[in-house]
């Protein structure tokens, strides 16, 4: 760029270039009003870089999964699928400029993705607003809300109320004692009200609440207060590189003998960055865990094609929602028949999917998607098989609209 | 105003054969700048992209009235920005007002921030001045944080999608990109002339000269505790503006337009343009977002290319990319 300058650019090359580059735009307009005969573009807002870069890249993984497998299938009538993976950085505001960017350069027809509570707030703001369906992979149990909803607004991920619901239904016995250590942000604050939620019913004590703040790489300061309440369990509800490192200091101060470590959700690629004694006995809920290929008949689907495609690899719990999401999406466009909004909405609330993890489907009013929650146990160096051998399967709460907060608890009104 | 009746100090650092060109040329600064706007979003990969680039380059702008003529370097600009942002928001989503009353509120909020945040450290300088700005600011984040159920907190607020911006009975369909382009550039060229009309007062003259030499601009007569505080204030309304008008563009306020990473961009924006050019943080703007654009979508090993173009910058264009391209081209011409 500095070359042109320094030799001069002529006014008149200077205009040439314009014009072209502007008439260029004009000529490639006629393509919008024919994209109904196009690939079928899915857009795919994920944070590929920042601190949930590892689960967004499993994420892309799993989706490009299920488009494969789409095209190979014939697609719908030989009309192919196509993913478009863009990075939202975890920015809110990046997020939704994407979004729109997907919607009005890229014509994309739906949209899947964002791993954040605030990421997919924006990106549905963007998505709704413009009449496209929108399927979130990511916690939250604001999305679910009438203020937040529209019938363009999917959620394929579990919502807090149903991990920590299962967590502590299967977690939490009557009389005893409960500490927490919360993330003081949106993922915190929503896994703490559900576990209270669901302990009060129990019978537990909450003994008391310490908030962290996101990112903290440092917990010594709130470990000798969660000590000295001398709790039966101690809940830890925090996300990401969060998780490992509170949990490594849990155990560092000795917190894990006298009291039992439990988490909302208990990662995967969190377990695999730390080791296998700190996480020995930690016990969390989870959307998905390979290891239930054993008496899983779609999960040992899943987990096959997944090697195959990927040299071995197993799917992870948060990379797995990508495969979900895009999967019962290109159903329901199967079924649709086409890539009209309505009549997609219309077959994804009566769709019945079971691609990876037992029978989901998505509930009428909020469009939350009703399944299996799991409670894992992190298992002790010894007990592992292989080094991908990280959890055992404690329990699975079969999907019951009944663990999850009513449609007029969320604001719906009764249809 | 005393200041307003007295002549600006003389032009400083400007080669004297080039001043009656560069003067020339300075009249036409702000058509110019409109009609490379206008072509704008046909030359950018999106217009959503566009859209941005107007909003940051109006948001460096405002910034380097204050950091590339005023001589204060402000790390608390994001503050300026947000409650330009927040108020338009909460005043369309809860008050449901109309998009220009939501505007409005924003631009005079973000004047009234800016008149507090000044107030408080106008006083100081130097690094002590970017302090105090950097912990208004953060104070400012945190009650957004806190009052969540007027912000929406950590999920940013939401809930005030515009679709329709119109005066009386003529309206236009802002959800359509082009137009929203068209609109939003209309209150940034609006903006713009009226910048360009404040360097080029007395006013204008008076903050440029307490910037080289505070001490002489105090002796001649000016107010400059004042100057910088009005200087700060108008400053704020531009950058209110940039606010306001990403919030009616996005449709949602993140909490991080409050952050201090927010108010960092300003200064980045503003360096790699060009500190003290008129129309260098728009280019600065520009660049850095189209290369944050086409960057990420090639490779996801952005960041690291990122990195390298801007060492390359600050190493061989230290006048940022306009600055430098400026005197290249005085050189050219006075060959």
């Amino acid at each position: 760029m500095t070359q042109t300058t320094k030799q001069g650019l002529s006014r008149r090359s200077l205009i040439k270039g314009t014009a072209s580059v502007a008439a260029l735009g004009v000529l490639g307009a006629p393509r919008i009003a024919r994209a109904d005969e196009g690939p079928i573009k899915i857009g795919f807002p994920v944070p590929i870089t920042g601190p949930f870069g590892a689960e967004a890249k499993d994420q892309v993984k799993s989706a490009e999964l299920a488009v494969k497998q789409f095209n190979a299938a014939g697609g719908l009538n030989g009309r192919l699928a196509e993913l478009l993976v863009r990075d939202d950085k975890l920015n809110p505001g990046e997020a939704a400029t994407r979004t729109l960017e997907l919607i009005e350069k890229d014509k994309a027809h739906f949209i899947v993705g964002a791993l954040s509570s605030a990421v997919q707030l924006s990106v549905n703001e963007v998505t709704r607003a413009r009449g496209v369906i929108y399927i979130s992979i990511s916690q939250s149990d604001t999305i679910n809300e009438a203020k937040d909803f529209s019938r363009f607004t999917f959620h394929e991920a579990l919502n807090p109320q149903m991990t920590a619901g299962a967590v502590a239904r299967h977690a939490f016995k009557k009389g005893q004692k409960v500490a927490y250590l919360a993330a003081d942000y949106a993922y915190g604050h929503e896994m703490l009200a559900a576990f209270k939620r669901t302990a009060a019913p129990i019978g537990v004590e909450t003994v008391g609440e310490v908030l962290h703040p996101f990112g903290a790489p440092d917990y010594s300061a709130f470990m000798p207060r969660l000590m000295s309440m001398k709790a039966d369990i101690l809940c830890i509800c925090n996300f990401g590189r969060d998780q490992a490192n509170s949990i490594k200091q849990a155990v560092d101060f000795g917190l894990k003998g006298p009291s039992k470590i439990v988490v909302p959700v208990l990662l995967h690629n969190q377990r695999l960055a730390s080791s296998p004694d700190v996480f020995e006995g930690v016990v969390g809920g989870a959307n998905y865990y390979w290891g239930i290929e054993d008496h899983n008949a779609s999960a040992k689907t899943f987990n096959d094609a997944f090697r195959a495609a990927y040299n071995g690899a197993i799917p992870t719990d948060y990379g797995t929602y990508g495969y979900t999401a895009v999967r019962s999406l290109l159903m329901a466009v199967k079924e649709a028949g086409g890539t009209d909004t309505d009549k997609v909405i219309t077959a994804l609330e009566g769709l019945k999917y079971d691609v990876a993890k037992g029978p989901q489907s998505y509930r009428k009013c909020d469009h939350q998607s009703v399944q299996s929650v799991f409670v894992i146990e992190s298992k002790k160096k010894s007990e592992m098989k292989t080094d991908a051998d990280l959890f055992k399967v404690l329990a699975t709460e079969a999907g019951d609209p009944a663990t999850l907060r009513s449609c007029e608890q969320l604001g719906h009104k009764p249809s | 105003m005393e200041m307003a009746a007295s002549k600006p100090m003389t032009k400083i650092a400007t080669a004297p054969a080039a001043a009656p060109r560069r003067e020339r040329l300075g009249r036409w600064r702000v058509p110019l700048s409109i009609a490379v706007l206008c072509v704008l979003p046909w030359l950018l990969p999106s217009k959503a992209l566009a859209v941005n680039v107007l909003i940051y380059g109006l948001y460096a702008m405002g910034y380097n009235l204050l950091f590339g003529y005023t001589g204060l370097l402000s790390f608390g600009h994001a503050a300026l920005f947000g409650t330009g942002a927040y108020v338009t928001g909460i005043a369309i989503g809860q008050f449901g007002t109309n998009w220009f009353l939501g505007m409005l509120a924003g631009v005079i909020a973000a004047g009234l921030m800016a008149a507090a945040m000044g107030a408080l450290s106008t006083r100081t300088r130097g690094i002590y001045f970017a302090m105090v700005t950097l912990a208004l600011a953060q104070l400012v984040y945190y009650v957004a944080l806190q009052a969540s159920s007027w912000t929406g907190g950590e999920n940013g607020l939401r809930g005030f999608t515009v679709s329709k911006v119109g005066i009386g009975p003529l309206s236009v369909d802002f959800l359509n990109p082009i137009v929203k382009y068209y609109v939003v550039l209309a209150f940034v060229a609006l903006a713009i002339w009226t910048l360009s009309r404040i360097l080029n007062s007395p006013f204008g003259g008076v903050v440029e000269a307490i910037r080289e030499n505070e001490t002489r601009a105090k002796a001649c007569g000016y107010d400059v505790v004042r100057t910088r505080l009005l200087a700060f204030v108008l400053s704020g309304l531009f950058c209110g503006l940039a606010g306001t008008l990403s919030a009616l563009h996005l449709a949602i306020v993140p909490l991080d337009s409050l952050g201090y990473m927010m108010s960092g961009q300003a200064v980045m924006m503003t360096m790699l343009g060009g500190v003290g050019t008129f129309f260098g943080p728009f280019i600065g703007a520009l660049a850095f977002l189209v290369m944050e654009d086409v960057l990420s979508l090639w490779t996801a090993h952005w960041q690291l290319f990122l990195g390298a173009i801007f060492v390359a910058l600050v190493l061989y264009m230290p006048k940022g990319i306009w600055g430098t391209g400026l005197v290249w081209f005085e050189r050219w011409r006075g060959r």
